[in-house]
């Protein structure tokens, strides 16, 4: 199969940060921030619409907001932890609207010490791995246990992320807190699974 | 002292309570005998008054009936999973190394000795599925998949490659399915060649590849089974070797269709499918042999290409026969690869259809008989050599041809990776995910396409032709099931949202990866201001 050019649409891949031609998704951010004070927890609840918290299951609020569509998690001593937003820009303006929502309903919220914590980025490299080769060859780094999960984890060590390659060529990395080290995994990766892959014959 | 009751002097003390009796009435005097100690993990501590019957020296502390205790499980549970003596030392020293030697009570123990197990038998190269090991400690996969991982971590080990082939011999071996069981020795070990050769080629395929390996081993054997006429059924199998049935019957199926593929080398090879692959199962595989083995061959023709030499050739080929015949058992029947050998080498403008030349013709004939009438050995003989017309070859018989199948190729053998995808058996497939995927990618595309060509219609009517009316909608072949007979073609919501998409101009390429969720927020209720 042709690899991804990127040269159709409205961004062409810069190939100098992206010599594979191929610029992972990002999937998922996981931001915390402080909202420096104590909160009640049950009067959030009991306010707030869009808020569920049950203390026997879960010792924080789980508050949702459409836009950005992501989801909160807010406990009692002030610390918010927000999952689910596509880019960074989302993830704080989205932790910014939440600390909005508990100042409304009466707490004296800051936004103190807001910090990406996880990207999630995923991409197709087009061709089909072979796992069991690059778990031999990069035993240090890589654990595939087919009884137990499908891919194979690698964990690379600079940048420290982590990756799940799949037989499909789908790739997963995981563990980057900022943008560009998912980036440099998946060309630090890219060559290596090049060595592995499986050529039609 | 005396005694309170009869004022009686003779009070001796009692050994296994440790309590005053009086010796003339028998009373037992007032508890006297406290035992300063504490139990700490380590044993007594500090003051501890002691009520109840343990006199010092009689009683375990702590410490020692944990450790008793603990050995006791690891016994039993090794026991259960069937592990030798010199087994049960090695996984003692690795729980008492991990624990520091304080071993443990409680519900993560059995866990630890089951992953402690499961490392051992795996370092040790020995196949012992985590399914039955989690199944003799009744937990989940998972739970002891996430201890073994912690074991290997904290042991700093590095497990070894896992043995599939090692697994398929062990099922074979230990089964104690009624079809099985009652089988000859040489049965099943021509059962066990013909399963590790399919075996090696499931891996060549990327049958197993991403795939938990036992229900692979279960389609194997249930395969193999049929084969040779033994009644074994995907349930069955699949129970005992705790895995569920319908992935088991999936990668049967999967197994199958492989073998087709193959099976279209066969001069009957269209009339082969998934419901009679299993009675020309034994040509197959013969096939994939004979190709496994010609691959030698192959290279040593692509070096003569330059200058060729047919007398070297020859005794070239001559050396391939004694190699051949050392390796394999059935010197007689070897027999039949050097003719094709030297045939296919005497005909070397046809090595284009070398697929086509392996079987020479009176056997193929043979084995088209053996396929279409399903008939037994002594008449086919018969029948084939009507066919054949000519008796160039007399004293061929189908037995000969049952022979091919095993002991003679390495397949047969356990193989490293590197050597299985060096070998050809006459078919190279991608992985089912991959060919999904590309499947998937595709009708993305179409869609894609179709949603151009709708967005172009709306934007230009002048241009809008007639003749376009039927792509509008995504091509119904790429549809499946019931939506393929419906003449109407539907747009839904996949359509609706890869129109947002291309209006808001989002690359075709990543519309195609099919993370709609992601894109929709980002380009479309992108609020975040990129």
């Amino acid at each position: 199969m042709a690899e991804q050019g990127g040269l159709e649409g409205s961004q062409p891949v810069d190939l100098s940060k992206h010599p594979s031609g191929i610029v992972p998704t990002l999937q998922n951010i996981v931001s915390t921030v402080n909202l420096d004070c104590k909160l009640d927890l049950k009067q959030i609840a009991l306010q707030a619409r869009n808020a569920e918290y049950n203390p026997k299951r879960f010792a924080a609020v789980i508050m949702r907001i459409r836009e950005p569509k992501t989801t909160a998690l807010i406990f009692a001593s002030g610390k918010m932890v927000c999952t689910g937003a596509k880019s960074e820009q989302q993830s704080k303006l989205a932790a910014r609207k939440y600390a909005r929502i508990i100042q409304k309903l009466g707490f004296p919220a800051k936004f103190k010490d807001f910090k990406i914590q996880n990207i999630v980025g995923s991409c197709d490299v087009k061709f089909p791995i072979r796992l069991e080769g690059l778990a031999y060859s990069h035993g240090a780094f890589s654990s595939y246990e087919p009884e137990l999960f499908p891919g194979l984890i690698y964990r690379m060590k600079q940048p420290k992320i982590v990756l799940l390659i799949f037989v499909s060529g789908k790739i997963v990395i995981t563990g980057a807190k900022v943008r560009d080290e998912t980036y440099t995994a998946f060309e630090n990766i890219y060559p290596v699974l090049t060595e592995f892959r499986k050529v039609q014959q | 002292m005396s005694c309170t009751s009869c004022g009686s002097k003779t009070l001796t003390r009692e050994d296994i309570s440790g309590s005053l009796i009086c010796t003339s009435c028998g009373a037992v005097q007032e508890f006297d005998n406290y035992d300063a100690q504490l139990y700490g993990r380590d044993g007594p501590t500090g003051t501890y008054v002691h009520v109840g019957t343990s006199g010092t020296g009689s009683a375990l502390n702590y410490k020692d009936k944990r450790i008793y205790e603990s050995q006791k499980l690891i016994d039993e549970l090794i026991f259960k999973l069937d592990l030798s003596g010199q087994r049960s030392i090695q996984i003692k020293n690795m729980i008492d190394k991990i624990t520091d030697g304080e071993f443990g009570l409680g519900d993560w123990f059995p866990i630890l000795i089951g992953a402690c197990s499961y490392v051992v038998m795996r370092m040790d190269d020995k196949s012992l599925p985590i399914a039955e090991v989690a199944s003799v400690l009744t937990c989940d996969v998972y739970e002891l998949g996430r201890m073994i991982a912690r074991v290997v971590e904290f042991l700093d080990l590095k497990l070894p490659e896992f043995d599939i082939v090692g697994m398929f011999e062990r099922v074979i071996r230990n089964s104690r399915l009624p079809g099985l069981t009652r089988l000859e020795g040489n049965m099943l070990e021509t059962m066990r060649k013909q399963g590790v050769l399919l075996l090696n080629c499931a891996v060549k395929w990327f049958l197993t590849t991403g795939r938990r390996p036992m229900p692979v081993v279960v389609a194997v054997l249930v395969f193999v089974a049929e084969l040779n006429g033994v009644g074994v059924r995907v349930e069955d199998v699949a129970k005992e070797v705790h895995c569920t049935v319908s992935t088991c019957k999936k990668r049967y199926k999967e197994l199958l269709e492989a073998l087709v593929k193959v099976a279209q080398a066969l001069p009957w090879g269209k009339d082969v499918t998934v419901k009679n692959v299993v009675k020309s199962g034994l040509f197959v595989m013969s096939y994939m042999e004979m190709k496994s083995m010609e691959k030698r061959k192959e290279g040593r023709q692509g070096l003569d290409c330059g200058g060729f030499d047919l007398g070297d050739l020859v005794s070239e080929c001559l050396q391939k026969d004694i190699e051949c015949a050392t390796e394999g058992n059935g010197v007689e029947s070897d027999a039949h690869y050097f003719q094709i050998e030297e045939r296919s080498i005497l005909g070397i403008t046809e090595v284009d259809h070398v697929d086509k030349i392996q079987l020479s013709h009176e056997c193929l004939a043979m084995i088209y008989t053996s396929f279409a009438n399903e008939v037994d050995d002594g008449k086919l003989l018969e029948e084939s050599q009507e066919i054949n017309g000519s008796k160039r070859r007399e004293g061929y018989e189908l037995h000969a041809c049952r022979e091919w199948w095993c002991g003679k190729s390495e397949l047969s053998k356990k193989l490293l990776l590197k050597k299985i995808l060096e070998k050809d058996v006459g078919l190279d497939t991608m992985p089912p995910s991959f060919v999904n995927g590309c499947m998937v990618n595709e009708r993305r595309r179409a869609k894609i396409n179709a949603a151009k060509i709708r967005i172009d219609k709306i934007m230009h009517p002048s241009r809008a032709d007639a003749s376009d009316s039927d792509k509008v909608c995504v091509s119904k072949g790429v549809r499946t099931g019931n939506r393929k007979r419906k003449l109407v073609c539907e747009i839904d919501w996949e359509d609706f949202i890869i129109e947002t998409l291309l209006l808001h101009q989002v690359k075709e390429e990543e519309i195609e990866t099919g993370h709609y969720n992601t894109l929709l927020s980002l380009h479309v209720f992108d609020s975040g201001g990129i």
